[in-house]
């Protein structure tokens, strides 16, 4: 099965990612299988300077999932682009850089500081974390995101994608919004705001009280977002939310996901993601398939048309 | 690190609220005290995580044990298992306790569920020649685990419970009165770890304390189950406020933590 696909300029040697935050920097993974079976990997949100993120507690669990309030604790651009990135050079995966900051010369300084860089593949900006007090900032309406999307277009000629948040009412216009400001890519979705209550000590669970939510639970929003995304916005989308077995990657795929992303799945089983690689090759060649490229969209005729 | 899948050849009810099972596992397992491992069974849609279990016992080169306390759906499902089922384990994980380089007397404490991890300990340092005095508390004296099996290694163990029920009553550090002891090993709920610290901090003892985070995943990935640190990682700046239990833990020197 010739699980190959092209994505937003680039040759995927499969459709399959690691999510970026589940993931750390490829190394906790890599001491248990190579990395190189992956398509790519997004690695944990790289913000300007180091971050600390929240207090505990960060994770809870939640039916079908859990929740969790990072607050995108990560060591920072310098570190990121001297310890971690030469790290994963080492491995014949896509490394597709997540970019976060608090205000938009934040996200732009990350952006350029990694442009240039040997072996990174694509900017994924994370407009859509809801764990830190700025971080939906730039999707709560789609002038500033347009702002943002293409100062940081001018700062990079390397793939742009951006990740879509399902804490809008609108995801679709936001989508638009970034195509216009000359994005390449889509990524949706990112984790649903919620909460849990621990009745014993009569408040939240999580330290910053509210966290959001993934994993199985929000295959079916995201499964949504993704159609949506393919058939109304036509810009290439990588597909995640709950993606456990190769049959849930079809599924987006079939929805219209170029590729696909594994978050939570690898916290339940660190194996998830070269088996997920595995059962997709035989679920597609089940659903008679010659190779992932033919399943794209074969449930969204519209993104087919969109796309031609 | 690694995935097994094992089966469970006995699960007992050591007291109200406790589960013990005790599974198959190759020799290949071995993991030193201290460390831990994420543990699932079957589906159930609210234990879509792993939860982690330090090893309690290994009765046999082929065996290792988990005792836990029923607290959850986790737990709860954990604890409905029955001989001949299988779990899965990802382990060993993290850092365990750092044992003497030359024999000592050593005072191990474990408050309620934080008995598991001592087991191990104490029977590593009296292989090493160490004695061992073990200083075990519960809420009574039926909530009382661990205490017979650590004593049957060979170590002193004292008592202490919220009720008087059982040993003597009131807190368990108030057993290290008049104790001559070189080191201390601790685990068990957040103010007795917080009262070990103070105490290694007050007379320069050296202390080693195993912690408890809500985790996802264990083995380092998430950033979810930090604790922070006294001393930030400078190099790092704010980056290393917090350090994970998973990794860089469970055991951390007393003075490396802050609550
Ligand atoms: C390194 C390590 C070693 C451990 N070793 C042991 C051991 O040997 N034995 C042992 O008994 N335990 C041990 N634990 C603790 C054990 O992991 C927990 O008891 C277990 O995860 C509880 O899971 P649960 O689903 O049963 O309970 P949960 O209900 O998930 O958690 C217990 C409590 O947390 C709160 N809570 C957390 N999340 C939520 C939520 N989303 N909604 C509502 N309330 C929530 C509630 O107060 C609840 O009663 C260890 C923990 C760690 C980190
Ligand atoms: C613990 C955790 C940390 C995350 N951190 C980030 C992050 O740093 N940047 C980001 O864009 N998304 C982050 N996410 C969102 C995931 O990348 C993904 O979009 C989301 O979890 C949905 O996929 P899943 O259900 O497969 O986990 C995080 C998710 C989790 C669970
Ligand atoms: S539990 Fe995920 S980093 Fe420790």
């Amino acid at each position: 099965m010739d699980l190959r696909v092209a994505f937003a300029g680039l040759t995927l040697k499969n459709p399959l990612l690691t999510a970026s935050g589940t993931f750390g920097y490829g190394r906790e993974a890599a001491e248990i299988y190579d990395l190189g079976i992956l398509g790519g990997v997004m690695v944990k949100g790289v913000s300007r300077e180091p971050w600390p993120g929240n207090p505990p507690a960060r994770v809870a669990r939640a039916p079908g999932g859990m929740l969790n309030a990072i607050g995108l604790q990560n060591p920072g651009l310098k570190h990121f682009v001297e310890v971690d990135l030469p790290f994963l050079r080492r491995y014949q995966t896509a490394v597709v850089v997540n970019v976060v900051g608090h205000d938009q010369q934040g996200f732009v300084d990350v952006v350029q500081g990694v442009t240039g860089q040997e072996g990174v593949a694509a900017i994924e900006l994370n407009i859509s974390c809801p764990n830190v007090a700025d971080g939906l900032l730039f999707s709560q309406d789609p002038a500033s995101a347009r702002r943002l999307v293409q100062a940081a277009r001018a700062a990079t000629g390397l793939p742009l994608i951006v990740k879509i948040s399902p804490n809008v009412t609108d995801p679709v216009a936001l989508g638009q919004a970034c195509k216009e400001a000359g994005a390449d890519a889509l990524s949706a979705i990112n984790t649903l705001l919620g909460m849990a209550i621990d009745t014993a000590r009569r408040r939240p669970v999580l330290g910053n009280r509210t966290g959001g939510l993934s994993g199985p639970a929000v295959k079916p929003i995201g499964l949504r977002i993704v159609y949506d995304l393919a058939a109304q916005v036509g810009l290439p989308v990588i597909g995640m939310g709950g993606i456990e077995t190769g049959l849930d990657a079809l599924e987006y795929i079939m929805a219209g996901a170029r590729a696909v992303a594994v978050g939570t799945a690898v916290f339940r089983d660190p194996y998830a993601p070269p088996r997920i690689v595995r059962e997709l090759g035989e679920e597609l060649q089940s659903h008679g398939f010659e190779n992932a490229t033919q399943a794209w969209a074969a449930a969204n005729p519209a993104a087919r048309e969109a796309a031609s | 690190m690694r995935g097994w899948d094992l089966e469970v050849t006995a699960a007992n009810r050591p007291a109200p609220g406790y589960a013990e099972i005790s599974c198959k596992a190759p020799q290949a397992v071995a993991a030193l005290p201290g460390q831990f491992f994420m543990l699932r069974a079957g589906e159930h849609p609210d234990t879509y995580l792993p939860r982690a279990f330090s090893w309690y016992r290994q009765e046999a080169p082929d065996r290792l044990s988990f005792l836990f306390r029923v607290q959850g759906p986790g737990t709860r499902h954990l604890g409905g298992l029955r001989a001949g089922d299988h779990l899965y384990a990802l382990g060993p994980l993290g850092h365990g306790f750092t044992l003497p380089e030359r024999p000592v007397r050593a005072a191990l404490l474990g408050g309620g569920v934080g008995v598991p991890p001592l087991w191990g300990l104490a029977r590593n340092l009296l292989a090493g020649g160490s004695e061992v005095l073990a200083l075990i508390g519960a809420r009574s004296g039926a909530h009382l685990v661990g205490a017979e099996e650590i004593a049957a290694l060979g170590a002193e163990v004292r008592l202490a419970t919220d009720d008087g029920s059982a040993g003597r009553k009131g807190l368990l550090t108030d057993l290290l009165e008049g104790e001559q002891v070189d080191a201390l090993y601790a685990c068990g709920p957040e103010p007795m770890l917080r009262r070990v610290q103070e105490i290694s901090l007050g007379a320069g003892l050296p202390a080693e304390l195993a912690l408890e985070a809500p985790m996802a995943c264990g083995y380092g990935v998430c950033m979810g189950c930090v604790v922070e640190r006294t001393r930030p990682q400078d190099e790092l700046g704010d980056y290393g406020r917090y350090a994970r239990v998973c990794r860089e833990g469970p055991v951390f020197r007393a003075e490396e933590v802050r609550f």
